[in-house]
């Protein structure tokens, strides 16, 4: 049996460990906002936190993640730094049809963990396996720097 | 197909595995799970056992060892080799430039190795350094030289009761260093050609000049043929022996993988960089 912690909840999986990570947390788990784009770890829409650094979940078999801690947008939104790049993004103009923004919003988590305070080529690099077809980049980028500005202190 | 799937933490259990299953080590997955993906919410099926050995402790870690070597265990990833102050220069920029941030915390060097891709980024730069990869059975280790455990694309020398567990090198010392990978993009872009070089001077005179070409063949090239060309003359004659050396190189790679624009940026990167070593003050990197 796989057991892993979710959002700071411990979780078990029976199943095949080969069944991808991304599967199991929106089909077993429930959990739908993290978003399936490519299938194959190109476009991060599927991205989350794995022991606080950035991966994607359509990639992962569950058996690889036995024992580690998994973050979701669901568990990142109910916190205060998650609430912050949150309304950035809303308050930036970021999101567009929004498919992408759960794996955005994962990746400026990444970013601001490890980067409180980045520069825009930062931000740019931190988001370069985050594809959005809307092409609104330019304001995602923005809205993760409003987010380092309104959240300091915050990381 | 019967699948049979295990998951282990413990290497003297894997390698048991391995020798009474044959099965094949799942590390990040970044390569097997999206050359065998079935699509959307369907589990990835492989044409044989798979084992997944990701969370093998003893397969994690940057050391130096004893006799000054650097250790990479196979499970590290090439966050982990980019951040490292003990790996040297050249690896850790080809680890850095792989893919984008989500694939740098999953992907491993093992993997790198052992799925033996002639586009994978981390041979290149460890083939330059003549890194040597540890691979151990139940009742054996051994040691191979990079070069010859890769023998083509996608083809290695690993028995098949036998896991890739550490990759170590031997620092080499240099006046230069030059790296330049190539892609589509900037960012998250799979190689078109790499290229890494080093030359060490020592009063005047070439020591030591290699360089390696990723993505221009079946494997990694080096050509001896064509460092030899370099060693032992002095600096000031390097200007003259540029032409020579860049159409050695040229012969060296592979048609086949090298269309003639690629072939052409080759040899305007080690252009670039002796032409540096012979203009400019040891850096050592040149840009």
């Amino acid at each position: 049996m796989i057991k892993f912690t979710l959002n700071g909840r411990q979780v078990s999986f029976e199943g095949n460990p080969l069944t991808r990570l991304i599967d199991v947390i929106r089909e077993d788990l429930g959990l739908t906002g993290t978003k399936e784009g490519c299938g194959e770890g190109e476009c991060g829409a599927c991205s989350v936190l794995r022991n606080g650094h950035l991966v994607t979940s359509c990639i992962i078999p569950v058996g690889a993640v036995d024992g580690d801690e998994i973050v979701t947008i669901e568990g990142l939104r109910d916190t205060e730094q998650g609430r912050c790049i949150i309304e950035s993004f809303a308050e930036g103009g970021a999101v567009q049809c929004g498919f992408c923004i759960p794996g955005m919003v994962m990746a400026a988590q990444a970013l601001l963990l490890t980067n409180p305070d980045p520069s825009e080529e930062d931000v740019r690099l931190a988001i370069s396996g985050n594809i959005c077809r809307c092409t609104g980049y330019d304001l995602i980028v923005d809205s993760i720097l409003l987010a380092a500005r309104k959240g300091r202190g915050l990381w | 197909m019967v699948e049979r799937c295990f998951v282990t933490k413990d290497l003297d259990e894997a390698l048991r595995i391995r020798k009474e299953t044959g099965a094949h080590p799942l590390a990040g997955g970044s390569d097997l799970m999206v050359q065998y993906k079935q699509g959307i919410g369907i589990t990835p099926v492989f044409p044989w056992p798979v084992m997944v050995i990701s969370g093998i402790e003893e397969l994690k870690g940057i050391r130096k060892l004893d006799d000054g070597r650097i250790e990479i265990g196979a499970l590290e990833t090439p966050s982990a080799i980019a951040a490292s102050d003990l790996v040297p220069w050249h690896v850790r920029q080809a680890a850095s430039r792989m893919g984008a941030v989500a694939l740098r915390n999953t992907a491993t060097i093992g993997g790198n190795i052992g799925n033996a891709s002639p586009k994978g980024d981390l041979p290149q730069p460890l083939i330059l350094l003549d890194a040597v990869v540890v691979l151990r059975s139940a009742d054996s280790v051994r040691e191979v030289l990079l070069d010859d455990f890769i023998r083509g694309s996608k083809k290695t020398d690993l028995h098949e009761d036998e896991l890739i567990t550490a990759i170590r090198i031997t620092e080499v010392p240099y006046s230069y260093a030059y790296y330049r990978k190539v892609g589509t993009r900037r960012a998250n872009a799979i190689s078109k050609l790499s290229i890494s070089s080093l030359v060490l001077i020592e009063d005047g005179i070439i020591k030591d000049f290699r360089a390696s070409s990723g993505a221009a063949g079946p494997k990694v090239i080096r050509s001896h043929e064509v460092e030899d060309l370099l060693k032992g003359h002095a600096v000031d004659e390097v200007p003259s022996l540029i032409p020579a050396i860049t159409e050695g190189w040229d012969k060296a790679i592979s048609p086949h993988a090298m269309p003639a624009y690629r072939r052409g940026t080759t040899a305007r990167a080690l252009e670039h960089f002796l032409s540096a070593v012979a203009t400019l003050p040891p850096g050592p990197v040149i840009e």
